[in-house]
């Protein structure tokens, strides 16, 4: 069988398993959220409401029908595209993650961008010497940016650049004082589309500390997997016939060993893609950054039941999506991939 | 301070912890919610800061039959709604129907009222299910605040998150979770807001609220959310004058309730020594550098009831007295176990610092034993009596002393001092009190001085019951940059969001 028709039946049996993955994902989360302890309405009223009351709310939202009932309504739902309502305020699911979900990605990207730039040169710089002191500050590097706390970074540049300094705003996403653009939900871009330059430098103000927080913290994973694929790329024997046939060092780095190098790196970049999907939660939260995994952590606090469902199914799908995708490119960039 | 940028000439900056997820009255019960309508919306009455309740879209208060079962409102003919559709009193009947059917808090009114009519295009006729002479003061809930029925006509049946079309001071220029635009209403009926506008916006955590004020990225900060060391911090700049410091009465209190069914605080007498072991001061300091002040009275003042405070003092002697009569401290040491919310930082500080004071102060008779919970599984398990004594937090919906006492009181069927049925089931104590029924009844439909009796009375008897331990007030505080006037508060603890104006107008 040639390799193309190998390539297509990969993709279709990776395909194939997506619906399943999703109903297993839709259920669980389904269960454990109906198992864990406290419901909407002991969030929303807490213990202020008269039994009747709640017994009233109860009804109005749903929760009084039986919990096979509840999920029968819920695949339902799924099947046809529906999300469901919001039980804190009767908001579609589907806006409240239209809403939350570009602000992560903005975000998301933006870090991966800075952490892979920062991570691959850091990662690169110590090559020429093994061992020596840059080597030894490119594995430190690694490991304490990989070892940090995120809270604790996150508070410290806060402190450090927004409150002491004054450079940056300390949260939120947008200036408080003006409208945010509309359109895609990814305010750089749409800033842009609009021309508007108060727009854009307001978005780029606040986007400076959360991405740069969380591209440093990234960029010790590009660095030492970079590190350590580079140097055994090095160490192999197509690099020593390279250099036996006299190529120069230089050569010898940036056309063989660094091109097979990057092909487990972009593994770990799709990984990193895949995780930041869901947010970064303490980024956020610190920042005050109103992104998916912040809007997730309001909802598990409120069980508001369908955002949460709503949220996990989503960003599941999203996952396994960029998971394929870079299963795939992976298959085609590296002739060695068997299917 | 930092290079911020400015903000728009006379536009002000006010941030808070909560984001908001509507702002339809139907639905908030948040203080950043309320904290919203109070702005935007005007309810028919409202507390000032002395907590005397004013006429708003009212003109006078309410009329009662002679059977207190019928009440007549009178309502003012110049107000406007934000789309410029006239109230009147057919747009109030339309909103309280609203509540009752879709408000999430729509308990306040069933349990109150019976139906509303229109008597008149500006009068409103409120039948009531019993005398309650305090209807001024439920009317004065913010969540009551009318919406324009034109509107509003597409969402009777469910609720507008994202808009708000009122009457109040402000109109809603622009909405989203963590940050909403307010613009002064031109045709307001009353006194023009005095800033040009108000940007409320959210920052969950502590560090940002309080890093924002000081970067002067924000102008005004609410102390809802904020540590109690941030406050004080804050308070510290304010007595240096380089904040100004805004206070307003309390609306949250902070309590035991004992499981008065169970061992061992079926016991009256250990309930009592509990009531007496509690170093209000101290604990207030320790925990909230005394930003918390101690309490002794289930109603905050400056409510109605809040004087003299019914339960006592901390008096280790006394404590000892009864514990030994209970008869421990000759070698047995009672074990009170207390649960707190372990959500709730104040609550994991106070359980902390009481088992310090206890185990100083009273070792050789009680140990504390403090176990943490997370705070919806704590409400669920309540009514079921799984706690025999746990701290927990209240919050009036309107400024009434009623809305204090019933909801911890009220019981519907009982035996003995045993609730079986009732509020104070769904509050965890499950105790009544002999006349503690009659004299709540008799609080609602009374007012002045027979009221104050009887509140005074119930308090005493649920004092000496001690089946609740009041044990600090939250007063909310709003810090002003220094160029700003001090903020002021009504008399519902909410910031007065229109007075906010610079000091050099």
């Amino acid at each position: 069988m040639s390799r193309r028709r190998h390539l297509i039946g990969y993709i279709a049996s990776r395909l194939a398993l997506v619906p399943v993955m999703l109903w297993l994902i839709a259920s669980l989360v389904f269960l454990l959220l109906r198992v864990a302890p406290g419901d909407p309405i002991d969030a929303l009223l807490g213990t202020r409401a008269p039994q009747a009351a709640r017994d009233a709310l109860r009804q109005q939202l749903g929760l009084d029908q039986s919990l096979l009932a509840q999920y029968g309504h819920y695949l339902s739902d799924l099947l046809q595209g529906q999300l469901g309502i919001s039980l804190t305020n009767q908001e579609p699911v589907s806006a409240v993650i239209a809403r939350s979900l570009p602000a992560s990605l903005e975000l998301g990207l933006t870090a991966l961008l800075l952490a892979a730039g920062l991570g691959l040169a850091v990662g690169f710089s110590g090559i020429a010497r093994p061992e020596g002191k840059l080597d030894l500050s490119a594995r430190l590097f690694g490991i304490g940016t990989y070892a940090m706390p995120p809270f604790w970074a996150a508070m410290l540049v806060q402190l450090v650049f927004a409150v002491w300094l004054g450079w940056l705003p300390v949260g939120g996403r947008f200036p408080a004082t003006l409208i945010p653009p509309e359109g895609s939900g990814f305010y750089l871009l749409d800033s842009l589309r609009n021309g508007d330059s108060t727009q854009f430098w307001g978005a780029v103000r606040h986007l400076v500390l959360p991405a740069s927080t969380l591209g440093f913290l990234l960029s010790g994973i590009f660095a030492n997997a970079l590190r350590l694929n580079l140097r055994r790329a090095l160490d192999s024997d197509y690099v020593e016939a390279a250099r036996s046939r006299g190529l120069s060092e230089r050569r010898v780095v940036l056309r063989h060993a660094l091109p097979n190098a990057l092909l487990p790196v972009l593994t770990i970049a799709g990984i990193t893609v895949a995780s930041l999907i869901g947010g970064a939660l303490l980024i956020e939260v610190t920042y005050s950054w109103p992104g998916i995994a912040f809007r997730l952590q309001e909802a598990i606090s409120q069980r508001d039941y369908p955002v949460v469902q709503g949220i996990v199914v989503v960003v599941a799908a999203l996952v396994v999506a960029v998971s394929v995708l870079v299963d795939l490119l992976v298959a085609l960039l590296d002739p060695r991939v068997n299917f | 301070m930092g290079c911020q940028p400015p903000h728009p000439q006379g536009q002000l900056v006010v941030a808070n912890k909560s984001s908001l997820e509507s702002v339809d009255p139907v639905d908030v019960f948040s203080f950043a919610g309320t904290q919203l309508l109070s702005a935007v919306g005007d309810p028919l009455y409202a507390a000032d800061h002395r907590g005397q309740l004013q006429p708003r879209l009212a003109t006078a208060l309410p009329q009662f039959s002679a059977d207190g079962l019928t009440a007549r409102i009178p309502l003012r003919r110049d107000v406007r709604f934000h789309d410029g559709t006239p109230f009147d009193a057919e747009a109030m009947v339309f909103n309280l129907e609203r509540f009752r059917q879709l408000g999430k808090l729509s308990y306040l009114l069933d349990d109150r009222i019976r139906a509303v009519r229109a008597s008149g295009p500006y009068e409103l006729e409120l039948s009531l299910q019993r005398p309650y002479r305090a209807l001024a003061s439920l009317l004065s809930s913010i969540n009551l605040a009318p919406v324009s029925p034109s509107a509003y006509r597409n969402f009777a049946k469910r609720s507008l998150s994202n808009r708000f079309v009122g009457t109040g001071p402000y109109r809603l220029a622009s909405f989203s979770p963590q940050k909403q635009q307010l613009l002064p209403f031109e045709n307001y009926w009353g006194p023009q807001p005095k800033n040009k506008g108000i940007h409320l916006i959210t920052l969950s955590n502590s560090t940002a609220l309080y890093g924002s004020l000081l970067s002067g990225e924000v102008d005004v900060l609410i102390s809802s959310g904020l540590e109690s060391d941030q406050q004080e911090a804050l308070n510290a700049r304010a007595r240096r004058g380089q904040l100004a410091l805004g206070e307003g009465p309390a609306a949250e209190i902070g309590y035991l309730t004992l499981m008065s069914q169970q061992p061992p605080f079926n016991q009256a007498v250990v309930r009592q020594a509990v009531a007496l072991s509690v170093n209000r001061p101290l604990i207030s300091q320790r925990v909230s550098f005394g930003l918390r002040p101690p309490l002794r009275s289930l109603v905050p003042p400056p409510l109605e009831g809040a004087e003299p405070p019914a339960w006592p003092r901390y008096n280790p002697k006394a404590a000892r007295a009864l514990y030994r009569q209970a008869g421990y401290c000759s070698g047995q040491r009672l074990k009170l176990p207390l649960t707190f919310r372990s959500n709730v930082p104040s609550d994991r500080l106070f359980a902390l610092t009481w088992q310090a004071q206890l185990q100083k102060d009273l070792g050789d008779c009680v140990e504390l034993e403090v176990t943490g919970v997370e705070s919806t599984t704590a409400y669920r398990q309540l009514e079921q009596g799984v706690y025999p004594m746990i701290v927990l937090d209240w919050v009036g919906d309107y400024p009434d002393p009623d809305v204090y006492l019933s909801p911890m009181l009220s019981c519907s069927r009982s035996s003995g001092d045993h609730c079986l049925e009732g509020s104070s089931v769904a509050f965890g104590s499950f105790w009544d009190g002999p006349g503690v029924q009659a004299l709540l009844r008799e609080s609602e439909a009374s007012s002045g001085a027979a009221r104050r009796d009887s509140l005074r009375r119930v308090q005493q008897l649920a004092a000496e019951g001690a089946a609740y331990i009041p044990i600090w007030q939250v007063t909310p505080r709003a810090w002003a940059q220094a160029h700003l006037k001090p903020p002021r508060f009504d008399g519902s603890g909410r910031l007065l969001l229109q007075d906010l104006e610079s000091r050099h107008r």
